[in-house]
C-alpha cells in the first residue's frame, strides 16, 4: 500500500472491500449476534440526490414469477445476471473502468495493476487523455512500462476473447500526438481492433473540473519538454519547483462536436465511438447531438467524480451532481455510462434504474489496486456484484437491465427534465 | 517489442527482396510508363499555364485530412516536425507566388495495417498536386480529367512495347479518356450501394469494399461529387447553399482500381477555417504559420492530388499498387 490518499471519499471502506471482497457487503461478522443493525442516517453524501434516493421494492413481483416458471424453483438473488452491452463491448458486469489520465497518483504500477485486473473482471476500460503526451506510447520509447501501450498489453494479456474492450480518450492537445492514428494502426492493438473491442473516446469535459481541461503538476524539467504542447503556469507550485500543466478545454458547438463524432466515425471506422461530458448545464443537448452523430457510447461524469489534480473551487461548487444530469437526460436513447463516486452496488443500481446502462469506477479502482495490486479491483467489484444481485433480486428483476425508475424513491419526487 | 505482420483479412502478395523487385521486368516495365506519364502531365500542364514548384517534405504541421494513418514525426532541432502526408497546405500558401501551380509530391502516411490487404495503399507514395487561384471545382475536375487523358496518351504514346507486355490494351486503354467522365453525387453513389445491399454511412467517405464495388461497375472513370463535411479534412470548402456539403470531389478508376485523385474547392476565410479545425478535431494552435497566411489573405482556389502510383497501376493494370514503386512500402511490413 502506498501513501495515496483520497480525502472525502470512503475510502477506508473501499480499501477493507479491496482485501475481503464480498465479505465487504456485511457488517463485521465479529459483531454477530451481539449487535442490533438497523439504518445508519450518517450514510451517505448530504445533498448527493443520487445517496438522497431509496431503492424500494415492491411486494408484487411478476418478474419473479417470470423466473420462477423458468427455473422451476424459487428464485434468489444469485439467480440475477449482471452481462451487459458497454458501448458496444460485451461486459461481464454493468461497471467499467474510467479513465486514470495522467495524474502521477495514477501512473505506472496503479495503473497497469488496474488494467490487468479489470481484463481479468472482463469488464471495459477507458485509458486516459494525455498519458501518450506525457508518459508516452510504449513502442520506442525507453521506459514501455509507463505508457499507453502498457496499459493495452496488461489488459489484453488478462481479458477473455469474447469479453470487455478497450477505450481510448483523446482531448485536444493529444490531438497533436495523434494518440488515436496511432493505436489505431499499431500491429500490437490489431486482436483488440478485429474483435471489435477498441474504441476511441472523445473527450468533452470532466467532472471534477468541467470548464477546465486536464491539470497535473509536473516537476521543473518535465514542464520544459512540455512547453510547445500545453499551458505551463510557473506561478503555480513555485515553492515546491514545480509547475502546473493545463490542457485547454477546447471549444465546442454543436456543429463542432457533431462533425467531430462524424470525422471520428469516418477516420476509424473499426473501432467504437465513445462521447465523455462534464456535468454541463446542457448535458442533455450534448448528450442528443452526440448520440445523434452515432456515438456508440455517452459518458457523463458527475462533479463527485475525477481522480486528478483540479482546483478546490471547482471540487466544491462547479459542476451538476450525477442525479442531476440523469434527471435532466431523462430516458437515454441509447448507451449511458456514469460517473462520479462509484464504489458499491446500491449507486449503481440507483444509476441503472435511471437510465445509466453502465457505471464507471475511477478513485475507488486505484484505492482498491493500491490496497492489493494482485487481487484488490477484483475484491472491490465482487463485493459490489454481490450487492448489486441482492438489490436487483429484491426489486424483483433478475437482470440488472430490468433496474427502471420505478425502484427508486426520492422523498421530494423525481421530476421528469 | 512492436511485430509487423499483415492484416488478418486477405492476402495478397509482397513485394519481394529489393534486387528481387528491382530486377523484375514488371517493375522495369511500371517505371518506364510512370516516367512517361510524368513527362506527358508535366507538358500538359506546362500547357496550361502552370508553374512546377518543389514541395517541402518536413514542417511544423501537415494534412490530417488522412483516413485513420499516422503521421510521421521528425525532431527538427528539438521541435516536432511532421514529414509530409499530403501538400495540401503548401499548396494553398504557394498561391501567394503564381495562380496554378504544380508539383510532384512525396508522401508518407502510416495507414491502418488493414490497408496492407487492399493492394491500393502504400505508406510511402506520390501525388501530382495542382492547385489555382480563384477556380471552381468544376474548372478543377475539368482539369484533373485532362490530366488523366495526357498521363495515358503519354503512356500509350512512349512506353506501347511495355503496355502491350504486361496485357494492357492500347486501344481500350485510349478508348476510356476520350470522351468526359462520368459524374454523380456522394449521396447517389450512398443509394446505389445501398440498394446493391451494401451498408455504407451516409456521412461517411465511400469505405474501400464500396468504392472497388463502384469501380467495378463503371464503364468509363467518374467523379463522385459533394462529400459530406465530416468525411474530409478542414480545407474543402463547405457549400454555402447546401450546409454539410462540401465542394469536393474524388474520381474513381474502372475495373475495380478504385480512386485515382481527391480535390475541392478550398475554404479561404480565416474565421471559417478555425471553425472547420475544431470540427475535426485538431488544435488550431499548431496551425499557426497556415493560420497567419488566411488572416492576412490568400486567394479562394481549387485544385486536386492524383497518386502517381495509383495512376501508373490504373494506365498499366497491375494487380497491386506496390508494383508501381520502385522501394514499395506496403503499410506496416518494413521495407527499404
Amino acid at each position: 500500500m502506498s501513501l495515496l490518499r483520497a480525502d472525502g471519499f470512503p475510502e477506508e471502506t473501499v480499501r477493507a472491500r479491496a482485501k475481503t471482497g464480498p465479505d465487504g457487503a456485511f457488517p463485521d461478522p465479529g459483531g454477530y449476534g451481539n449487535t442490533l443493525y438497523g439504518y445508519t442516517p450518517a450514510a451517505g453524501q448530504p445533498g448527493d440526490p443520487i445517496d438522497e434516493l431509496r431503492l424500494v421494492p415492491p411486494v408484487f413481483v411478476p418478474q419473479r414469477l417470470a423466473k420462477l416458471i423458468d427455473l422451476t424453483r424459487e428464485p434468489v438473488y444469485t439467480d440475477v445476471a449482471l452481462d451487459t452491452v458497454i458501448g458496444g463491448f460485451p461486459s461481464a458486469l454493468p461497471v467499467y473502468l474510467s479513465a486514470f489520465g495522467s495524474t502521477q497518483a495514477a501512473s505506472v504500477d496503479l495503473g497497469v495493476a488496474a488494467s490487468r485486473q479489470a481484463g481479468r473482471l472482463g469488464i471495459p476500460m477507458v485509458v486516459g487523455e494525455n498519458v501518450t503526451p506525457v508518459n508516452g506510447y510504449g513502442r520506442i520509447e525507453e521506459d514501455p512500462q509507463r505508457s499507453l501501450l502498457a496499459r493495452i498489453s496488461g489488459y489484453a494479456q488478462e481479458v477473455a476473447d469474447s469479453r470487455g474492450g478497450v477505450a481510448v480518450q483523446q482531448s485536444t492537445e493529444d490531438a497533436d500526438a495523434e494518440v488515436w492514428n496511432l493505436v489505431y494502426s499499431d500491429p500490437n492493438v490489431q486482436p483488440l481492433l478485429e474483435s471489435g473491442r477498441l474504441a476511441f473516446e472523445l473527450k468533452v469535459g470532466q467532472g471534477a473540473k468541467p470548464g477546465l481541461g486536464g491539470m497535473t503538476v509536473l516537476d521543473a524539467a518535465t514542464a520544459g519538454r512540455l512547453a510547445d504542447a500545453f499551458t505551463i503556469d510557473p506561478a503555480v507550485g513555485a515553492e515546491h519547483g514545480t509547475r502546473l500543466r493545463s490542457s485547454s478545454p477546447g471549444t465546442f458547438t454543436e456543429e463542432i462536436l457533431r462533425q467531430q463524432i462524424r470525422l471520428m466515425r469516418n477516420n476509424y471506422p473499426r473501432a467504437r465511438i465513445w462521447v465523455k461530458l462534464p456535468p454541463a448545464r446542457d448535458v442533455r443537448e450534448a448528450a442528443g447531438v452526440a448520440w445523434s452523430a452515432g456515438a456508440d457510447a455517452v459518458t457523463v461524469d458527475g462533479a463527485e467524480g475525477g481522480t486528478g489534480w483540479a482546483p478546490l473551487a471547482f471540487l466544491q461548487h462547479a459542476g451538476l451532481p450525477l442525479g442531476e444530469c440523469l434527471r435532466r437526460i431523462g430516458d437515454p436513447p441509447s448507451c449511458l455510462l456514469v460517473s462520479g463516486r462509484m464504489w458499491e452496488g446500491a449507486r449503481v443500481a440507483k444509476c441503472l434504474a435511471l437510465g445509466a446502462t453502465a457505471a464507471g469506477l475511477g478513485r475507488a479502482a486505484l484505492l482498491a489496486v493500491d490496497t492489493d495490486p494482485e487481487n484488490g479491483l477484483v475484491n472491490l467489484i465482487e463485493c459490489l456484484a454481490l450487492e448489486l444481485r441482492m438489490l436487483t433480486s429484491a426489486l424483483g428483476k433478475y437482470h440488472v437491465a430490468a433496474l427502471s425508475r420505478e425502484d427508486v424513491w426520492a422523498a421530494g419526487g423525481w421530476c421528469a427534465p | 517489442m512492436t511485430q509487423t505482420r499483415p492484416a488478418a483479412t486477405g492476402h495478397q502478395e509482397l513485394p519481394g527482396t529489393p534486387r528481387e523487385h528491382l530486377s523484375s521486368p514488371v517493375t522495369r516495365a511500371a517505371a518506364i510508363i510512370q516516367y512517361r506519364m510524368l513527362t506527358a502531365v508535366r507538358e500538359y500542364l506546362r500547357g496550361q499555364g502552370f508553374t512546377e514548384l518543389l514541395p517541402p517534405v518536413i514542417g511544423p504541421v501537415t494534412d490530417p485530412g488522412a483516413r485513420g494513418a499516422k503521421q510521421v514525426d521528425v525532431d527538427y532541432y528539438g521541435h516536432r516536425y511532421k514529414i509530409m502526408t499530403s501538400a495540401i497546405l503548401y499548396k494553398q500558401a504557394s498561391l501567394a507566388l503564381f495562380d496554378k501551380i504544380l508539383c510532384i509530391a512525396p508522401n508518407v502516411r502510416l495507414e491502418p495495417l488493414e490497408t496492407a490487404s487492399t493492394s491500393r495503399h502504400l505508406a510511402e507514395f506520390h501525388q501530382i498536386d495542382v492547385e489555382m487561384a480563384n477556380a471552381s471545382r468544376e474548372e478543377a475536375m475539368a482539369l484533373a480529367e485532362g490530366v488523366v487523358g495526357a498521363a495515358v496518351r503519354g503512356a500509350v504514346a512512349g512506353a506501347a512495347e511495355e503496355l502491350a507486355w504486361l496485357g494492357r490494351d492500347v486501344n481500350q486503354l485510349s478508348e476510356l479518356v476520350s470522351a468526359p467522365f462520368g459524374r454523380r453525387s456522394h449521396a447517389d453513389a450512398v443509394a446505389d450501394l445501398h440498394s446493391m445491399g451494401h451498408s455504407q454511412n451516409p456521412d461517411a467517405e465511400i469505405n474501400w469494399v464500396a468504392e472497388a464495388i463502384l469501380s467495378r461497375e463503371a464503364s468509363r472513370p467518374f467523379f463522385v461529387t459533394d462529400y459530406p463535411k465530416g468525411s474530409r479534412g478542414f480545407y474543402d470548402r463547405e457549400s454555402r447553399d447546401r450546409p454539410g456539403v462540401l465542394r469536393n470531389f474524388d474520381l474513381i478508376a474502372t475495373e475495380g482500381y478504385g480512386e485515382l485523385c481527391s480535390g475541392s474547392e478550398r475554404e479561404s476565410d480565416y474565421a471559417t477555417i478555425i471553425a472547420r479545425i475544431r470540427e475535426t478535431g485538431e488544435n488550431p494552435a499548431k496551425y499557426g504559420w497556415y493560420l497567419q497566411m488566411l488572416r492576412e489573405g490568400i486567394p479562394a482556389s481549387a485544385g486536386f492530388g492524383i497518386g502517381v502510383e495509383r495512376l501508373t497501376r490504373y494506365i498499366a493494370g497491375l494487380d497491386a499498387v506496390w508494383q508501381a514503386s520502385v522501394y514499395p512500402k506496403v503499410p506496416g511490413v518494413a521495407a527499404p
